[in-house]
C-alpha cells in the first residue's frame, strides 16, 4: 500500500523529467567532452535511462487510460443510447 | 567541442526536451491530453533524437585520432601520426586525406563481416586495460608493454595496395614475395619491409628494447 502511495502518477512523471534531464545531460556532456568516458556512458548508461524514463511515462499513461476505460461504462448509462 | 552536425541536432533536441521537462517540473500541471502529448515530446520524442544523433556523433567521435590520443598512454602512437615531418608509416599515411584525422580506426579496424563491432567490442577492452593498468602508468613506461595482440594483417594494407596493380608488381622485392604478403607470412609493416608503422611499434610477444 505504502508502494501504491508512493507511485503516484504525479509523482512518477516528475521522476521520469528528472531521469530524462539526467540523461539529456549525459548527452551533452559526451558532446562537449569528447572522451572515451562521457561517450561510453552517454551511449549506455544515457540511453538506459532515458528508456526508463519514457517507459514510467508509458505506464502511466496507459494505467490514465484504463483508469478512464473503467470510469466510461457508468457515464454511459446516463447517455440515451 | 561541437563538431557537425549531428551534434547541433543533438543539443538542439536536448534543449528542446530539458525545456518541456523543466517546465513541467516548476508548473506541475494535471495531466490531460495536452500535457500527454507535451510530455511525450520530452521524454520520448525529443530525447531520442538527441540520442539518435548523439550516437552518431559518439560513433564518429570514436573513429577519431585525438579520441584515442585522450588516454594518455596512446601519446607516443597520435603525437607521432600527427607529426606533418614524421617519416614512419603511420605520419605518412596520417597526411593522406583518406585516413587523415580518423587514420588510427582506418588502420586498426577490423574489416571483417562483424567487423565493426568486433572493433568496438576491442575498444572497449582497451578503455577497461587503460582504467585497470595504466591510468598511473607514464607513457614512457607504458611503451614497454602496449603491443598489439596479433600480427598487423596484410589485408588492411590491401584494401588500398592491392597487390594487383602493375607498378606494385614492378618492384622486384614486391614479385618475390608475392605470395607470403597475401598469406600473411610476411609483413608488410616489418622490419625488413616497409618498417613498423609506429616508431616504438614491435610484432606482439617481443620485448620492448
Amino acid at each position: 500500500m505504502k508502494i501504491r502511495q508512493l507511485l503516484t502518477s504525479q509523482r512518477v512523471l516528475q521522476s521520469a523529467c528528472v531521469l530524462a534531464l539526467v540523461a539529456l545531460g549525459l548527452f551533452v556532456w559526451s558532446l562537449f567532452d569528447p572522451r572515451p568516458i562521457p561517450v561510453i556512458l552517454a551511449m549506455s548508461v544515457g540511453q538506459v535511462i532515458g528508456t526508463v524514463s519514457l517507459l514510467a511515462f508509458l505506464v502511466v499513461v496507459a494505467r490514465d487510460l484504463r483508469a478512464g476505460q473503467r470510469r466510461e461504462p457508468v457515464g454511459a448509462e446516463k447517455r440515451p443510447f | 567541442m561541437i563538431a557537425n552536425l549531428f551534434s547541433y541536432a543533438s543539443l538542439s533536441c536536448a534543449a528542446i526536451a530539458a525545456a518541456i521537462l523543466v517546465a513541467y517540473l516548476v508548473k506541475r500541471p494535471p495531466l490531460s491530453g495536452v500535457v500527454k502529448v507535451w510530455l511525450l515530446l520530452g521524454l520520448g520524442v525529443f530525447p531520442i533524437g538527441s540520442a539518435v544523433a548523439g550516437n552518431i556523433q559518439g560513433y564518429q567521435t570514436t573513429e577519431k585520432r585525438a579520441f584515442c590520443a585522450s588516454c594518455h598512454v596512446m601519446s607516443p602512437e597520435t603525437s607521432d601520426s600527427d607529426d606533418p615531418h614524421g617519416t614512419s608509416l603511420s605520419s605518412r599515411h596520417a597526411r593522406n586525406a583518406l585516413f587523415g584525422a580518423d587514420d588510427c580506426y582506418v588502420c586498426h579496424a577490423d574489416y571483417g563481416m562483424y567487423g565493426t563491432v568486433l572493433t568496438k567490442i576491442g575498444g572497449m577492452k582497451h578503455v577497461w586495460m587503460y582504467y585497470t593498468q595504466y591510468r598511473n602508468v607514464s607513457a614512457e613506461d607504458a611503451k614497454k608493454t602496449i603491443a598489439l595482440y596479433e600480427p598487423f594483417p596484410n589485408a588492411t594494407c590491401m584494401h588500398c595496395h592491392s597487390t594487383t596493380d602493375e607498378l606494385w608488381n614492378a618492384l622486384p622485392d614486391h614479385k618475390a614475395s608475392l605470395a607470403a604478403v597475401r598469406a600473411d607470412r610476411l609483413s608488410c609493416a616489418s622490419d625488413g619491409c616497409h618498417g613498423y608503422a609506429h616508431p616504438n611499434a614491435r610484432p606482439p610477444g617481443v620485448a620492448a628494447k
